[in-house]
Protein backbone atom coordinates (compact mmCIF):
# COMPACT_ATOMS: atom_id res chain seq x y z
CA UNK A 1 0.00 0.00 0.00
CA UNK A 2 1.57 3.18 1.40
CA UNK A 3 5.32 3.73 1.79
CA UNK A 4 4.98 4.17 5.41
CA UNK A 5 5.43 1.83 7.53
CA UNK A 6 2.00 0.37 9.03
CA UNK A 7 1.34 2.96 12.52
CA UNK A 8 0.72 -0.38 14.65
CA UNK A 9 4.48 -2.25 13.74
CA UNK A 10 6.29 -3.22 16.56
CA UNK A 11 4.33 -1.96 19.54
CA UNK A 12 1.12 -3.32 21.68
CA UNK A 13 -2.41 -2.45 21.33
CA UNK A 14 -2.81 1.00 23.23
CA UNK A 15 0.55 1.84 23.13
CA UNK A 16 2.35 5.05 21.87
CA UNK A 17 5.74 5.14 20.55
CA UNK A 18 7.56 9.07 19.45
CA UNK A 19 10.79 8.54 18.97
CA UNK A 20 13.42 11.56 18.23
CA UNK A 21 10.26 12.53 16.03
CA UNK A 22 10.26 16.13 13.92
CA UNK A 23 7.88 17.56 11.62
CA UNK A 24 7.70 21.10 10.39
CA UNK A 25 4.77 23.10 8.17
CA UNK A 26 5.51 25.76 5.31
CA UNK A 27 2.99 28.44 6.66
CA UNK A 28 2.94 29.75 2.84
CA UNK A 29 -0.90 31.39 2.62
CA UNK A 30 -1.18 29.47 -0.81
CA UNK A 31 -0.44 26.22 0.33
CA UNK A 32 -0.42 24.17 -2.85
CA UNK A 33 2.15 24.39 -5.66
CA UNK A 34 1.71 25.59 -9.25
CA UNK A 35 2.98 24.18 -11.86
CA UNK A 36 4.77 26.84 -12.66
CA UNK A 37 6.86 26.95 -9.81
CA UNK A 38 7.66 23.45 -10.58
CA UNK A 39 8.63 24.46 -13.79
CA UNK A 40 10.82 27.61 -12.92
CA UNK A 41 12.35 26.83 -9.64
CA UNK A 42 11.28 24.79 -7.06
CA UNK A 43 10.74 26.99 -4.14
CA UNK A 44 9.25 30.14 -3.64
CA UNK A 45 11.74 32.92 -2.61
CA UNK A 46 11.00 35.05 0.54
CA UNK A 47 8.26 34.24 2.79
CA UNK A 48 8.15 33.02 6.26
CA UNK A 49 10.02 30.00 7.41
CA UNK A 50 8.44 26.36 8.06
CA UNK A 51 6.89 26.55 11.52
CA UNK A 52 8.94 23.41 13.44
CA UNK A 53 5.57 21.70 14.99
CA UNK A 54 7.34 19.01 16.65
CA UNK A 55 11.09 19.07 17.71
CA UNK A 56 12.89 15.43 17.94
CA UNK A 57 10.11 14.62 20.59
CA UNK A 58 10.54 11.17 22.22
CA UNK A 59 7.83 9.52 24.42
CA UNK A 60 6.44 6.51 25.00
CA UNK A 61 3.19 5.86 25.97
CA UNK A 62 2.07 2.43 28.01
CA UNK A 63 -1.71 1.00 27.41
CA UNK A 64 -3.78 2.14 29.70
CA UNK A 65 -2.14 5.62 30.27
CA UNK A 66 -3.97 8.44 30.64
CA UNK A 67 -2.15 11.50 29.30
CA UNK A 68 -2.90 14.79 29.03
CA UNK A 69 -1.18 17.33 26.51
CA UNK A 70 -0.68 20.91 27.70
CA UNK A 71 1.10 23.93 26.17
CA UNK A 72 0.69 27.34 24.91
CA UNK A 73 -1.48 27.86 21.21
CA UNK A 74 1.08 26.54 18.45
CA UNK A 75 3.29 24.25 20.74
CA UNK A 76 3.06 21.67 19.06
CA UNK A 77 -0.21 19.71 20.63
CA UNK A 78 -2.49 19.32 17.91
CA UNK A 79 0.55 18.47 15.27
CA UNK A 80 1.52 15.17 17.79
CA UNK A 81 -2.24 14.15 17.42
CA UNK A 82 -2.25 14.57 14.30
CA UNK A 83 0.74 12.29 13.43
CA UNK A 84 -0.16 9.92 16.35
CA UNK A 85 -3.69 9.04 14.10
CA UNK A 86 -1.47 8.74 11.26
CA UNK A 87 -2.86 12.03 9.36
CA UNK A 88 0.13 13.32 8.58
CA UNK A 89 3.32 11.99 8.52
CA UNK A 90 6.95 12.80 10.11
CA UNK A 91 9.74 14.57 8.53
CA UNK A 92 12.08 11.93 10.65
CA UNK A 93 11.58 10.10 13.38
CA UNK A 94 9.23 7.05 14.07
CA UNK A 95 5.75 7.05 15.28
CA UNK A 96 3.97 3.79 16.29
CA UNK A 97 0.47 3.78 17.87
CA UNK A 98 -1.09 -0.25 18.82
CA UNK A 99 -4.25 -0.93 17.62
CA UNK A 100 -7.47 0.59 16.53
CA UNK A 101 -6.90 4.58 17.48
CA UNK A 102 -10.25 6.77 17.26
CA UNK A 103 -9.07 10.37 16.70
CA UNK A 104 -11.53 13.00 18.13
CA UNK A 105 -9.91 15.82 15.98
CA UNK A 106 -13.32 17.59 14.92
CA UNK A 107 -16.59 16.07 15.79
CA UNK A 108 -18.84 15.76 12.77
CA UNK A 109 -15.95 15.98 10.08
CA UNK A 110 -17.06 14.45 7.15
CA UNK A 111 -20.89 14.47 7.83
CA UNK A 112 -23.07 15.03 4.66
CA UNK A 113 -25.25 17.81 5.44
CA UNK A 114 -27.95 16.39 3.37
CA UNK A 115 -27.78 13.30 4.78
CA UNK A 116 -29.52 12.03 8.45
CA UNK A 117 -28.28 11.96 11.61
CA UNK A 118 -28.80 8.42 11.12
CA UNK A 119 -27.02 7.67 7.93
CA UNK A 120 -24.25 9.92 8.87
CA UNK A 121 -23.91 7.29 11.94
CA UNK A 122 -22.79 4.43 8.95
CA UNK A 123 -20.82 6.91 6.53
CA UNK A 124 -18.70 8.05 10.08
CA UNK A 125 -18.60 4.44 10.95
CA UNK A 126 -17.30 3.95 7.43
CA UNK A 127 -14.92 6.53 8.20
CA UNK A 128 -13.22 4.71 10.97
CA UNK A 129 -13.65 1.41 9.80
CA UNK A 130 -15.94 -0.69 10.72
CA UNK A 131 -18.46 -2.43 9.03
CA UNK A 132 -22.67 -2.28 8.34
CA UNK A 133 -23.00 -4.90 11.36
CA UNK A 134 -20.91 -3.50 13.33
CA UNK A 135 -22.65 0.03 13.15
CA UNK A 136 -26.13 -1.64 13.24
CA UNK A 137 -25.06 -3.46 16.56
CA UNK A 138 -23.83 0.08 18.05
CA UNK A 139 -26.67 2.44 16.15
CA UNK A 140 -29.31 2.47 18.97
CA UNK A 141 -26.40 3.09 21.62
CA UNK A 142 -25.36 5.79 19.79
CA UNK A 143 -28.74 7.29 18.95
CA UNK A 144 -29.45 6.95 22.77
CA UNK A 145 -26.27 8.29 23.60
CA UNK A 146 -26.65 11.79 21.74
CA UNK A 147 -29.96 12.48 22.95
CA UNK A 148 -31.34 13.48 18.93
CA UNK A 149 -34.73 11.95 19.72
CA UNK A 150 -36.75 12.08 17.01
CA UNK A 151 -34.51 14.27 14.84
CA UNK A 152 -31.68 11.59 13.92
CA UNK A 153 -33.69 10.96 11.44
CA UNK A 154 -33.51 14.73 10.04
CA UNK A 155 -30.68 15.66 8.02
CA UNK A 156 -27.77 17.00 9.93
CA UNK A 157 -28.34 20.32 8.09
CA UNK A 158 -30.77 21.36 10.10
CA UNK A 159 -28.87 20.54 13.47
CA UNK A 160 -28.04 23.26 15.93
CA UNK A 161 -23.92 23.55 16.12
CA UNK A 162 -24.42 21.65 19.88
CA UNK A 163 -26.66 18.99 18.63
CA UNK A 164 -23.91 17.98 15.30
CA UNK A 165 -21.31 18.12 18.17
CA UNK A 166 -23.16 15.98 20.34
CA UNK A 167 -23.47 13.14 17.08
CA UNK A 168 -20.64 13.30 16.57
CA UNK A 169 -19.03 12.69 19.42
CA UNK A 170 -21.74 9.87 20.04
CA UNK A 171 -20.54 8.09 17.32
CA UNK A 172 -16.60 8.21 18.15
CA UNK A 173 -17.79 7.42 21.32
CA UNK A 174 -19.22 3.79 20.74
CA UNK A 175 -16.04 3.00 19.05
CA UNK A 176 -14.30 0.66 20.22
CA UNK A 177 -10.92 2.03 20.98
CA UNK A 178 -7.46 1.06 21.81
CA UNK A 179 -6.26 4.56 21.54
CA UNK A 180 -8.26 7.54 22.52
CA UNK A 181 -7.15 10.85 20.55
CA UNK A 182 -8.89 13.76 21.72
CA UNK A 183 -8.35 17.26 20.66
CA UNK A 184 -10.43 20.18 22.91
CA UNK A 185 -13.15 18.87 21.70
CA UNK A 186 -15.00 17.99 25.35
CA UNK A 187 -16.82 21.07 25.54
CA UNK A 188 -19.96 19.96 23.53
CA UNK A 189 -23.05 20.48 24.73
CA UNK A 190 -24.13 21.28 27.76
CA UNK A 191 -23.14 20.64 31.58
CA UNK A 192 -25.12 17.92 31.86
CA UNK A 193 -24.21 16.54 28.26
CA UNK A 194 -20.11 16.83 29.66
CA UNK A 195 -20.36 15.11 32.34
CA UNK A 196 -21.66 12.10 30.06
CA UNK A 197 -19.08 12.41 27.94
CA UNK A 198 -16.68 11.98 30.54
CA UNK A 199 -18.12 9.30 32.45
CA UNK A 200 -17.69 7.29 28.41
CA UNK A 201 -14.08 7.95 28.33
CA UNK A 202 -13.67 6.98 31.89
CA UNK A 203 -15.51 3.63 31.13
CA UNK A 204 -13.28 3.40 28.02
CA UNK A 205 -10.40 3.93 29.87
CA UNK A 206 -11.65 1.40 32.65
CA UNK A 207 -11.95 -1.10 29.82
CA UNK A 208 -8.39 -0.62 28.99
CA UNK A 209 -8.14 1.81 26.38
CA UNK A 210 -4.67 4.79 26.40
CA UNK A 211 -6.47 8.12 26.35
CA UNK A 212 -4.36 11.04 24.92
CA UNK A 213 -6.37 14.59 25.55
CA UNK A 214 -5.07 18.27 24.50
CA UNK A 215 -7.12 20.65 26.49
CA UNK A 216 -6.55 24.24 27.82
CA UNK A 217 -9.19 23.12 30.48
CA UNK A 218 -6.98 22.43 33.43
CA UNK A 219 -9.55 21.28 35.63
CA UNK A 220 -10.73 18.20 33.01
CA UNK A 221 -6.79 17.60 32.97
CA UNK A 222 -6.74 17.28 36.59
CA UNK A 223 -10.12 14.85 36.54
CA UNK A 224 -9.29 12.91 33.66
CA UNK A 225 -5.47 12.35 33.38
CA UNK A 226 -2.92 10.53 35.68
CA UNK A 227 0.13 11.71 33.78
CA UNK A 228 0.97 14.85 31.42
CA UNK A 229 2.37 16.45 28.72
CA UNK A 230 3.81 20.12 28.42
CA UNK A 231 5.03 20.98 25.33
CA UNK A 232 6.57 24.39 24.54
CA UNK A 233 7.54 25.41 21.32
CA UNK A 234 7.64 21.48 19.35
CA UNK A 235 9.56 20.27 21.96
CA UNK A 236 8.60 18.45 25.39
CA UNK A 237 9.03 20.68 28.77
CA UNK A 238 7.82 18.60 31.05
CA UNK A 239 6.66 14.80 31.43
CA UNK A 240 5.44 13.27 34.64
CA UNK A 241 2.45 13.00 37.03
CA UNK A 242 -0.41 15.18 36.64
CA UNK A 243 -0.04 16.74 40.29
CA UNK A 244 3.64 18.05 39.75
CA UNK A 245 3.02 18.91 36.07
CA UNK A 246 0.10 21.20 36.03
CA UNK A 247 2.13 23.88 38.45
CA UNK A 248 4.65 23.41 35.98
CA UNK A 249 2.13 24.25 33.09
CA UNK A 250 0.81 27.32 35.24
CA UNK A 251 3.72 28.54 36.09
CA UNK A 252 4.97 28.18 32.35
CA UNK A 253 1.91 30.16 31.46
CA UNK A 254 2.58 32.48 33.89
CA UNK A 255 -0.65 31.89 35.42
CA UNK A 256 0.07 30.22 39.17
CA UNK A 257 0.07 33.15 41.96
CA UNK A 258 2.36 34.50 43.19
CA UNK A 259 5.14 32.80 40.97
CA UNK A 260 7.27 34.38 38.23
CA UNK A 261 6.59 32.69 34.95
CA UNK A 262 9.41 30.27 34.51
CA UNK A 263 11.66 29.95 31.11
CA UNK A 264 11.98 26.07 30.39
CA UNK A 265 15.19 24.82 28.92
CA UNK A 266 15.08 23.26 25.64
CA UNK A 267 16.60 19.72 25.75
CA UNK A 268 16.19 19.38 29.71
CA UNK A 269 13.05 18.23 30.33
CA UNK A 270 12.73 18.60 34.30
CA UNK A 271 10.23 15.51 34.22
CA UNK A 272 11.07 11.84 35.82
CA UNK A 273 10.05 10.26 32.38
CA UNK A 274 12.08 11.06 29.95
CA UNK B 1 -8.19 -5.54 12.41
CA UNK B 2 -6.79 -7.89 10.68
CA UNK B 3 -5.67 -7.15 6.84
CA UNK B 4 -8.71 -8.87 5.70
CA UNK B 5 -11.14 -6.69 8.14
CA UNK B 6 -9.76 -4.03 6.99
CA UNK B 7 -10.47 -4.71 3.17
CA UNK B 8 -13.83 -5.15 4.03
CA UNK B 9 -14.27 -2.63 6.05
CA UNK B 10 -13.02 0.39 3.59
CA UNK B 11 -15.18 -1.62 1.00
CA UNK B 12 -17.97 -0.44 3.05
CA UNK B 13 -16.24 3.12 3.22
CA UNK B 14 -16.40 3.32 -0.50
CA UNK B 15 -19.88 2.41 -0.41
CA UNK B 16 -20.81 4.81 1.91
CA UNK B 17 -18.69 7.65 0.43
CA UNK B 18 -20.95 6.85 -3.23
CA UNK B 19 -23.70 7.28 -1.65
CA UNK B 20 -22.81 10.36 -0.28
CA UNK B 21 -21.21 11.75 -3.77
CA UNK B 22 -24.77 10.93 -5.56
CA UNK B 23 -26.24 12.65 -2.95
CA UNK B 24 -24.08 15.69 -2.46
CA UNK B 25 -24.17 16.47 -6.45
CA UNK B 26 -27.30 17.21 -7.30
CA UNK B 27 -29.02 17.95 -3.75
CA UNK B 28 -32.02 20.25 -3.57
CA UNK B 29 -32.39 19.82 -7.75
CA UNK B 30 -36.01 18.46 -8.44
CA UNK B 31 -34.46 15.96 -11.02
CA UNK B 32 -31.93 14.76 -8.69
CA UNK B 33 -29.40 11.24 -9.77
CA UNK B 34 -31.69 11.63 -12.79
CA UNK B 35 -28.83 14.93 -13.84
CA UNK B 36 -26.46 12.15 -13.89
CA UNK B 37 -28.40 11.21 -16.93
CA UNK B 38 -29.54 13.90 -18.88
CA UNK B 39 -25.80 15.84 -18.82
CA UNK B 40 -24.59 12.97 -20.95
CA UNK B 41 -27.81 12.92 -22.99
CA UNK B 42 -27.79 16.50 -23.59
CA UNK B 43 -24.01 16.21 -24.63
CA UNK B 44 -24.98 13.69 -27.20
CA UNK B 45 -28.09 15.54 -28.61
CA UNK B 46 -25.76 18.30 -29.38
CA UNK B 47 -23.10 16.56 -30.82
CA UNK B 48 -25.81 14.71 -32.96
CA UNK B 49 -27.36 18.11 -34.25
CA UNK B 50 -23.59 19.43 -34.81
CA UNK B 51 -22.01 16.29 -36.62
CA UNK B 52 -25.00 14.22 -37.75
CA UNK B 53 -27.37 17.11 -38.85
CA UNK B 54 -25.15 19.65 -39.99
CA UNK B 55 -22.00 18.82 -41.18
CA UNK B 56 -23.75 15.72 -42.23
CA UNK B 57 -20.94 12.78 -43.15
CA UNK B 58 -22.77 10.45 -45.10
CA UNK B 59 -20.43 7.84 -45.88
CA UNK B 60 -21.19 6.22 -42.28
CA UNK B 61 -23.94 3.71 -42.13
CA UNK B 62 -26.60 4.80 -39.39
CA UNK B 63 -24.35 7.56 -38.38
CA UNK B 64 -26.41 8.64 -35.15
CA UNK B 65 -25.47 5.17 -34.26
CA UNK B 66 -22.01 5.24 -34.71
CA UNK B 67 -21.49 8.82 -33.15
CA UNK B 68 -23.87 7.36 -30.38
CA UNK B 69 -21.32 4.72 -29.35
CA UNK B 70 -18.26 6.67 -29.35
CA UNK B 71 -19.77 9.67 -27.63
CA UNK B 72 -20.69 7.34 -24.79
CA UNK B 73 -17.19 6.17 -24.17
CA UNK B 74 -15.48 9.26 -24.46
CA UNK B 75 -18.47 11.15 -21.76
CA UNK B 76 -17.48 8.22 -19.41
CA UNK B 77 -13.86 9.26 -19.56
CA UNK B 78 -13.96 12.51 -19.54
CA UNK B 79 -16.18 13.69 -16.92
CA UNK B 80 -14.84 10.58 -14.90
CA UNK B 81 -11.57 12.54 -14.85
CA UNK B 82 -12.37 16.27 -15.13
CA UNK B 83 -14.73 15.72 -11.76
CA UNK B 84 -12.04 13.60 -9.81
CA UNK B 85 -9.53 16.25 -10.46
CA UNK B 86 -10.56 18.58 -7.56
CA UNK B 87 -12.24 15.35 -5.78
CA UNK B 88 -9.74 15.48 -3.05
CA UNK B 89 -9.83 19.14 -1.95
CA UNK B 90 -13.65 19.03 -2.15
CA UNK B 91 -13.06 16.44 0.34
CA UNK B 92 -10.64 18.53 1.92
CA UNK B 93 -12.26 18.16 5.77
CA UNK B 94 -12.34 14.77 5.61
CA UNK B 95 -8.81 14.35 4.47
CA UNK B 96 -7.57 17.23 7.38
CA UNK B 97 -9.20 15.07 10.24
CA UNK B 98 -9.74 11.26 9.49
CA UNK B 99 -7.35 8.83 8.55
CA UNK B 100 -8.62 6.55 5.82
CA UNK B 101 -7.60 5.30 2.54
CA UNK B 102 -7.39 8.28 0.25
CA UNK B 103 -7.44 6.39 -2.57
CA UNK B 104 -11.44 5.62 -2.06
CA UNK B 105 -12.36 9.80 -2.92
CA UNK B 106 -11.42 9.81 -6.18
CA UNK B 107 -12.82 6.05 -6.11
CA UNK B 108 -16.22 6.36 -5.35
CA UNK B 109 -16.24 9.64 -7.98
CA UNK B 110 -14.92 7.19 -10.90
CA UNK B 111 -17.54 4.58 -9.56
CA UNK B 112 -20.49 6.90 -9.77
CA UNK B 113 -19.82 7.76 -13.17
CA UNK B 114 -19.35 4.50 -14.05
CA UNK B 115 -22.78 3.32 -13.09
CA UNK B 116 -24.75 6.11 -15.12
CA UNK B 117 -22.26 5.05 -18.03
CA UNK B 118 -23.07 1.46 -18.31
CA UNK B 119 -27.47 2.46 -18.04
CA UNK B 120 -26.55 5.00 -21.21
CA UNK B 121 -24.38 2.66 -22.36
CA UNK B 122 -27.15 -0.58 -21.67
CA UNK B 123 -29.66 1.51 -23.46
CA UNK B 124 -27.08 2.72 -26.79
CA UNK B 125 -26.48 -1.09 -27.34
CA UNK B 126 -29.68 -2.21 -27.16
CA UNK B 127 -30.98 -0.06 -30.22
CA UNK B 128 -27.73 0.07 -31.97
CA UNK B 129 -27.99 -3.88 -32.09
CA UNK B 130 -31.36 -4.10 -32.77
CA UNK B 131 -31.58 -2.01 -35.39
CA UNK B 132 -28.35 -2.94 -36.72
CA UNK B 133 -29.18 -6.64 -36.41
CA UNK B 134 -24.63 -7.06 -34.77
CA UNK B 135 -25.78 -9.39 -31.94
CA UNK B 136 -22.38 -11.53 -32.33
CA UNK B 137 -20.48 -13.87 -30.23
CA UNK B 138 -18.19 -10.40 -30.32
CA UNK B 139 -20.49 -8.75 -27.66
CA UNK B 140 -19.20 -11.34 -25.11
CA UNK B 141 -15.90 -9.55 -25.09
CA UNK B 142 -17.89 -6.12 -24.13
CA UNK B 143 -17.24 -6.78 -20.31
CA UNK B 144 -13.89 -7.31 -20.51
CA UNK B 145 -13.27 -4.33 -22.81
CA UNK B 146 -15.28 -2.45 -19.97
CA UNK B 147 -13.58 -3.99 -17.10
CA UNK B 148 -10.36 -2.23 -18.65
CA UNK B 149 -11.48 0.82 -19.85
CA UNK B 150 -12.92 1.18 -15.88
CA UNK B 151 -9.03 0.43 -15.14
CA UNK B 152 -7.49 2.57 -17.60
CA UNK B 153 -9.75 5.49 -16.62
CA UNK B 154 -9.47 5.05 -12.86
CA UNK B 155 -5.47 5.24 -13.13
CA UNK B 156 -6.16 7.89 -15.02
CA UNK B 157 -8.45 9.61 -12.24
CA UNK B 158 -6.06 8.80 -9.36
CA UNK B 159 -3.10 10.57 -11.09
CA UNK B 160 -5.08 13.52 -12.04
CA UNK B 161 -6.39 13.88 -8.53
CA UNK B 162 -3.42 13.36 -6.29
CA UNK B 163 -1.56 15.82 -9.14
CA UNK B 164 -4.21 18.19 -8.77
CA UNK B 165 -3.81 18.67 -4.99
CA UNK B 166 -0.04 20.05 -4.61
CA UNK B 167 -0.61 21.14 -8.26
CA UNK B 168 -3.85 23.25 -8.47
CA UNK B 169 -2.87 24.03 -12.41
CA UNK B 170 -3.71 20.24 -13.07
CA UNK B 171 -7.40 20.63 -13.56
CA UNK B 172 -7.57 23.76 -15.50
CA UNK B 173 -4.88 22.27 -17.77
CA UNK B 174 -6.98 19.19 -17.92
CA UNK B 175 -10.56 20.47 -18.95
CA UNK B 176 -8.46 22.72 -21.79
CA UNK B 177 -6.88 19.34 -23.04
CA UNK B 178 -10.36 17.87 -23.04
CA UNK B 179 -11.23 19.36 -25.80
CA UNK B 180 -8.71 18.79 -28.65
CA UNK B 181 -8.31 15.32 -27.23
CA UNK B 182 -12.21 15.00 -28.18
CA UNK B 183 -11.72 16.08 -31.94
CA UNK B 184 -8.64 14.19 -32.12
CA UNK B 185 -10.63 10.94 -30.68
CA UNK B 186 -12.10 8.85 -33.25
CA UNK B 187 -15.52 9.65 -32.03
CA UNK B 188 -17.39 11.60 -35.69
CA UNK B 189 -15.01 10.24 -38.00
CA UNK B 190 -13.35 7.25 -38.78
CA UNK B 191 -9.68 7.24 -39.03
CA UNK B 192 -9.96 5.51 -42.40
CA UNK B 193 -11.94 8.11 -44.06
CA UNK B 194 -10.26 10.99 -42.95
CA UNK B 195 -6.21 10.66 -43.56
CA UNK B 196 -4.62 8.52 -46.05
CA UNK B 197 -1.24 8.95 -44.57
CA UNK B 198 0.10 5.93 -42.68
CA UNK B 199 2.15 7.93 -40.47
CA UNK B 200 -1.33 10.33 -39.17
CA UNK B 201 -3.25 7.32 -39.51
CA UNK B 202 -1.39 5.38 -36.86
CA UNK B 203 -0.81 8.20 -34.67
CA UNK B 204 -4.84 8.72 -34.52
CA UNK B 205 -4.87 4.92 -33.64
CA UNK B 206 -2.27 4.56 -31.15
CA UNK B 207 -0.80 8.07 -29.99
CA UNK B 208 -4.30 8.12 -28.52
CA UNK B 209 -4.43 5.94 -25.53
CA UNK B 210 -8.57 6.53 -25.17
CA UNK B 211 -8.49 5.42 -28.96
CA UNK B 212 -8.39 1.28 -29.03
CA UNK B 213 -11.38 1.72 -26.58
CA UNK B 214 -13.70 3.62 -28.37
CA UNK B 215 -12.90 1.54 -31.47
CA UNK B 216 -12.72 -1.69 -29.46
CA UNK B 217 -15.93 -0.76 -27.65
CA UNK B 218 -17.63 0.37 -31.61
CA UNK B 219 -16.14 -3.04 -33.27
CA UNK B 220 -18.56 -5.27 -30.84
CA UNK B 221 -21.67 -2.78 -30.44
CA UNK B 222 -22.21 -1.27 -33.76
CA UNK B 223 -20.37 -3.12 -36.03
CA UNK B 224 -20.97 -6.69 -34.58
CA UNK B 225 -17.28 -8.21 -35.41
CA UNK B 226 -14.29 -9.10 -33.20
CA UNK B 227 -12.10 -6.01 -32.30
CA UNK B 228 -8.37 -6.67 -34.02
CA UNK B 229 -6.18 -8.31 -31.51
CA UNK B 230 -3.46 -5.67 -31.51
CA UNK B 231 -6.68 -3.39 -30.35
CA UNK B 232 -7.36 -5.80 -27.77
CA UNK B 233 -3.96 -5.85 -26.73
CA UNK B 234 -3.42 -2.21 -26.42
CA UNK B 235 -6.59 -1.58 -24.42
CA UNK B 236 -6.10 -4.70 -21.91
CA UNK B 237 -1.82 -3.05 -21.55
CA UNK B 238 -3.05 0.47 -21.42
CA UNK B 239 -6.15 0.02 -18.53
CA UNK B 240 -3.03 -2.48 -16.54
CA UNK B 241 -0.43 0.54 -17.03
CA UNK B 242 -2.34 3.06 -16.01
CA UNK B 243 -4.25 1.43 -13.33
CA UNK B 244 -0.75 0.21 -11.66
CA UNK B 245 0.96 3.40 -12.73
CA UNK B 246 -1.74 5.90 -11.18
CA UNK B 247 -2.26 3.70 -8.05
CA UNK B 248 1.67 4.21 -7.65
CA UNK B 249 1.81 7.93 -8.22
CA UNK B 250 -1.00 8.11 -5.65
CA UNK B 251 0.42 6.29 -3.03
CA UNK B 252 3.94 8.01 -3.28
CA UNK B 253 2.06 11.25 -3.14
CA UNK B 254 -0.69 10.98 -0.32
CA UNK B 255 1.54 11.08 2.76
CA UNK B 256 1.35 15.31 2.74
CA UNK B 257 -2.50 15.12 1.53
CA UNK B 258 -3.46 16.37 5.06
CA UNK B 259 -1.16 19.50 5.04
CA UNK B 260 -1.33 20.35 1.27
CA UNK B 261 -5.54 20.63 0.84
Amino acid sequence: MSRRPALDAGVVPGEIVLEHASRAFSVKADRGRTLKEMLIGRKRAGGPAPVEALKDVSLRIEPGETVGMVGRNGAGKSSTLRVLSGIVPLNCGRVACGGQVVAQLELGAGFGRDFSGRENIFLNGALHGLVKEQIEQRLEAIIAFSELGDFIDAPVATYSSGMFLRLGFSIAAHLDADVLLIDEVLAVGDEAFQRKCEARIASQIAAGATLVLVSHDAALIERTCERVIVLDGGRVVFDGPVGEGMPFYHRLMGTAEGADAVTPVPGEPPGERV
Amino acid sequence: MSRHNRRVAYRYLFEQLIRRELRQKYKGSALGVLWYLINPLVLMGAYYLMFGLIFKLDTIDDYPLFLMVGLVVWIFFSQSVLSAAPSLLEQGALVRKASFPRVAIPGAVVSVQLVTFLVILALVAIVTIAIRGTLDVSLLLLAPILACLYAFTLGFALAVSILHAYFRDVAPILSAALLPWFFVSPIFFQIDSITRNDAYRHLLEWGNPIAPFITAIRDVIYGGVMPETDVLAYVAVAAVVMLFGGKWLFDRMQDELAVVV
